[in-house]
């Protein structure tokens, strides 16, 4: 075996794969927003005080910690039309891209529902006292006084998450979208395979570089956040 | 609908790759976590260069996703194992070479790049004066990093480094992408000739939630066993 590897070519190959760029922006915002709006209902339910709600999050949030994201996209791609065909429901109408983002939000909803729980606990009880002895009211108390505080705890936590959401849209190529990572795979098998360590080394690159983007984008807003709210610090 | 004959068909078939799923979970968290031990002792002591190109490894590793990372190392292991055998006057076939090599190899370095940030912020979590106070009882570095500071960082790392290992295990599935046998390779393998897919992805979905309590369950444990020593270490 020759080794035909020419790294020279590897920068070639960033426009091409960006070209998907789009794909993948889409994939990651819609899932974060569906993920986000899933971890609050959990959250929500995992802060109540009937014990059954609490025990219906907790079981939620280890079955979908417990699952690998590629197994949960075979369980949903694959396997959940085979089962809902039987019930006589046909759901090859509905896009591979709508498939990857139900699946990579649920699986993300559990680690952004574990976020938003630890930072409500991270504010400090006497907060909340303290709103309701100038007289607010619960939901009052709870936009006010503990939300901003705990949206400041929480986003290092979301930026990791994003990132990890993020790193996991690539996963997409294995039910064929073409994101980053199926650009990737196409432009590899259009010439037979012959640059595919090349075009792997730039698809990396790239989410190399968006990962160190995202990364100092959250420090920045951590920044910016928690220097106007200094005062609040116990 | 649901063919139970499958399910019991394949069940005891799709448990037999069980071993090799927790065979690469293993071999990569020893080896990778003993790395990343030493790539965060280097970036502590700041020892020049090595520094600054594990720093850039850490960065990589935890900036691309493990499935390009796997594909990277599948194609260019190859070349750079036969480029070496080459040089060093050895013929070696690297067609030999079985793929959950290239699958331990990458996460490996993976499991090096995670643990490192893990064991740099325990490392950092212990105040200086305790290795100060090593040295004026007469330890050498060495006796005190490995008497006073480790085990102290260790507790702290070990509900992180149990995380780690659990993201490791469901991590193992991509495996699949390089052609090694483990739960959802087998799984996929079996589901194919008739279609049984959600038969064959509920059982690989039981087996992955039953690891994955398994080994959550024994950290806890472990978590707790260790506590007590967390009580020496003073935080102000």
């Amino acid at each position: 075996m020759k080794s035909s590897f020419k790294p020279e070519t590897i920068l070639s190959y960033i426009p091409k794969i960006l070209q998907a760029f789009p794909v993948t922006m889409e994939i990651l915002i819609v899932s974060l927003i569906v993920s986000l709006i899933i971890g609050v209902l959990i959250a929500r339910l995992s802060l109540s005080n009937e014990k059954w709600l609490k025990n219906i999050a907790h079981f939620y949030i280890a079955l979908m910690r417990g699952i690998p994201t590629l197994v949960l996209i075979f369980l949903i791609y694959l396997g959940l039309p085979q089962l809902a065909l039987g019930f006589g429901i046909n759901m090859s109408k509905i896009s591979k891209i709508t498939f990857i983002i139900i699946c990579l939000s649920l699986g993300s909803s559990a680690n952004m529902a574990e976020m938003m729980r630890t930072s409500y606990l991270a504010v400090d009880k006497g907060q909340r006292e303290a709103a309701y002895s100038v007289g607010m009211k619960g939901f009052t108390a709870f936009h006010r006084i503990i939300l901003p505080q705990a949206f400041a705890i929480a986003i290092p936590t979301l930026g990791n998450n994003i990132i990890i959401l993020f790193k996991e849209t690539s996963l997409a190529f294995s039910i064929s979208v073409v994101d980053l990572m199926g650009k990737a795979r196409a432009i590899s098998s259009a010439s037979y395979g012959a640059n595919k360590l090349e075009v792997y080394i730039a698809a990396g690159i790239v989410f190399w570089v968006i990962c160190i983007i995202l990364e100092n984008l959250s420090k920045f807003f951590e920044r910016i956040y928690t220097k106007s709210r200094k005062k609040v610090a116990i | 609908m649901i063919d139970f004959q499958f399910i019991i068909a394949s069940f005891p078939k799709i448990i037999g790759a069980i071993p090799v799923t927790l065979l690469m979970a293993f071999v990569s968290a020893i080896i990778g976590w003993i790395l990343g031990l030493g790539i965060a002792l280097i970036r502590k002591y700041k020892i020049p260069l090595l520094s600054q190109l594990c720093a850039v490894f850490v960065s990589f590793m935890r900036g691309v996703p493990m499935v390009i990372l796997l594909y990277i190392s599948y194609y260019a292991l190859p070349i750079i194992l036969y480029n070496y055998g080459t040089r060093i006057g050895l013929n070696v076939d690297i067609n030999l070479l079985p793929a959950i090599v290239y699958a331990i190899i990458t996460m490996t370095l993976g499991q090096a790049a995670y643990a490192s940030e893990i064991f740099r912020a325990a490392l950092a979590a212990i105040d200086e004066t305790q290795m100060e106070a090593a040295f004026s009882v007469g330890m050498t570095k060495r006796q005190g990093l490995q008497r006073i500071v480790f085990p102290q960082a260790l507790v702290i790392a070990i509900p992180n480094l149990g995380g780690l290992f659990l993201e490791l295990v469901k991590g193992t599935s991509l495996a699949y992408y390089v052609g090694v046998y483990e739960i959802t390779a087998t799984a996929n393998l079996l589901a194919m000739p008739a279609y049984n897919f959600i038969e064959a992805y509920i059982i690989t979905t039981v087996l992955y939630e039953v690891i994955s309590f398994v080994f959550n369950f024994s950290f806890r444990k472990l978590e707790n066993k260790l506590r007590k020593f967390r009580t020496g270490v003073v935080v102000y």
